[in-house]
């Protein structure tokens, strides 16, 4: 039993770690952490959170897999199909991680617990909601003390989410360089003048900032804070964080299927000729890379047990998750996630968090009218597309958009054409180095084609 | 500061939760005195949420 592999990012907290074993993922409890862990089970905490599908369930093992003293059990929790990262999360997807975290710390109160951390990288996405993951971080409940966590769920929610609604979504992607939150010192810089005016972020943003530039670390006796302070300023919190509400906005991106491209005739074609091969090729996992606002992520949605569905436009992110809520489709996962600039691997020796392209193993990729943006858009070679996608899934569902097509027309029209290589014939060789062509069609009324290739 | 806490709770982060929960009670008891000015008046009937009144 000495084959487990010890999570890298799990070191932070002495309660217990994470650690993979047989491909599965299971989490220590050490002794220090065991009264604790005892006063969850046992106030019904765990229980009624389980059963609100907040928190994550697991099975208790009584199986010393570390060998090491300090072990007091071994929970194998319910596992998730695909991490992602909250830097890789739209605007929604961490306000409503943020409400998720706000309404276990009050029911942690009344049960007599309390969250000792904040982040959102407690959290994952399952079945289309967020679930809490960490069963290490609840610890009793001392009456006389305000919430250790405070700063760090104003850095790590609240900033990004007001530099979304007062700036831009795309500021969201700073977590990913202030993964700890962002500091408030410089979310009181970067947010506009009047959002001084309101009442929420003067007190939770400036004045935290002011007090804590301020305060001395040394000062010694406190008053005793208590419960109905601390539930007062959670409700706060919740309400602050339920208001904000991005602005209606108009990407380059956010429209594409209802402006900009052709007909209505094209996508209904484009959809049958998907789904027949879906219904032929059985698929677990798949991949929508530049999926817009998810309209073939939808279409593929029946036919998978999970859809990954990425684009780097944060509005059409937006819109797909709050769909899929509305629908009820579950089994989408929308990210954050540009395929010319995937998440990079981060933390302490860029061991952390890993990389978009070190979690995505697929068995179906989904490139649909992208690839004239890559070879034309952003010059990467065929060759390289070909090669990217070979690495990530067994089958390949690719749109070919040639020369003629009047988007291809339009994105030459301003620049040298260099692309004299980007070929029906040209595109089909380079792709057969890697993929086998199983199967071609034409997209009605277009000069597009659709081909499904499966990996040699 | 509970000084059992493993993450850093940040300097001032007490104090500041003691002031926001200050400022919070007074906001609540404004609010209700409006509500209640109001209803007196016979305006549309506004009492504050659920949550603030379990905790108010």
């Amino acid at each position: 039993m000495d084959k487990i592999q010890k999570h890298p990012a799990s070191f932070k907290d002495p309660s217990g770690f994470v650690f993979l074993y047989e491909g599965k993922y299971y989490r220590q409890v050490n002794q220090s952490f065991k009264h604790n862990y005892i006063f969850l089970k046992e106030s019904g905490l765990y229980n009624q959170m389980v059963k609100e599908k907040k928190l994550i369930p697991h099975i208790e093992l009584d199986e010393n897999f570390s060998n090491s003293a300090d072990w007091y059990c071994t929970l194998l929790p319910e596992q998730i199909t695909f991490l992602s990262w909250p830097y890789e999360w739209c605007f929604s997807q961490l306000k409503d991680a943020a409400l998720l975290t706000l309404s276990i710390l009050k029911e942690a109160i009344q049960y007599g617990m309390i969250l000792k951390d904040a982040t959102p990288f407690n959290i994952q996405f399952k079945n289309g909601r967020p679930v809490f993951i960490d069963t290490l971080s609840f610890e009793k409940y001392d009456v006389t003390q305000p919430w250790v966590a405070y700063r760090q769920f104003t850095e790590s929610f609240i900033v990004p989410l007001l530099l979304s609604v007062y700036q831009s979504p795309e500021m969201l992607k700073l977590l990913q360089i202030y993964p700890d939150g962002i500091p408030l010192s410089l979310a009181s810089k970067w947010l506009p003048f009047r959002s001084r005016f309101n009442f929420n972020v003067a007190l939770h943003i400036y004045l935290q900032n002011r007090v804590s530039q301020k305060s001395n670390r040394t000062s010694a006796e406190k008053p005793a804070f208590s419960r109905s302070k601390l539930l007062n300023i959670a409700s706060n919190l919740t309400s602050f964080v339920s208001g904000l509400k991005l602005k209606k906005v108009k990407t380059t991106w956010n429209r594409y299927y209802d402006e900009t491209v052709l007909n209505q005739k094209y996508v209904t074609d484009k959809r049958s000729i998907v789904t027949g091969w879906l219904k032929e090729i059985p698929v677990k996992t798949l991949l929508d890379a530049g999926t817009n606002t998810g309209l073939f992520a939808e279409v593929a949605a029946p036919y998978a047990e999970s859809v990954i569905a990425i684009d780097s436009d944060a509005d059409c992110i937006d819109r797909l998750y709050n769909h899929c809520k509305q629908t009820g489709n579950t089994n989408i996962l929308p990210l954050m996630v540009d395929i010319c600039q995937p998440t990079p691997s981060t933390g302490w020796r860029n061991e952390e968090r890993s990389s978009f392209i070190n979690r995505c193993r697929v068995d179906m990729v989904f490139a649909l009218a992208i690839i004239h943006h890559l070879v034309i858009g952003k010059n990467v070679p065929l060759q390289r597309v070909a090669e990217t996608l070979s690495t990530l899934t067994q089958y390949l569902v690719i749109e070919f958009v040639p020369r003629e097509d009047e988007k291809v027309k339009q994105m030459l029209l301003a620049r040298i054409d260099i692309f004299e290589g980007y070929t029906e014939s040209a595109f089909e060789s380079i792709f057969s180095d890697t993929f086998e062509i199983v199967k071609k069609e034409k997209i009605a009324l277009t000069k597009r084609i659709l081909y499904l290739m499966k990996h040699k | 500061m509970n000084i059992t806490a493993y993450i850093d709770p940040g300097s001032g982060s007490y104090l500041v939760q003691m002031i926001i929960a200050g400022i919070l009670a007074i906001a609540f008891y404004f609010k209700t005195i409006w509500a209640t000015v109001k209803s007196f008046f016979g305006g549309k009937k506004e009492t504050p949420s659920k949550d603030e009144e379990k905790n108010g």
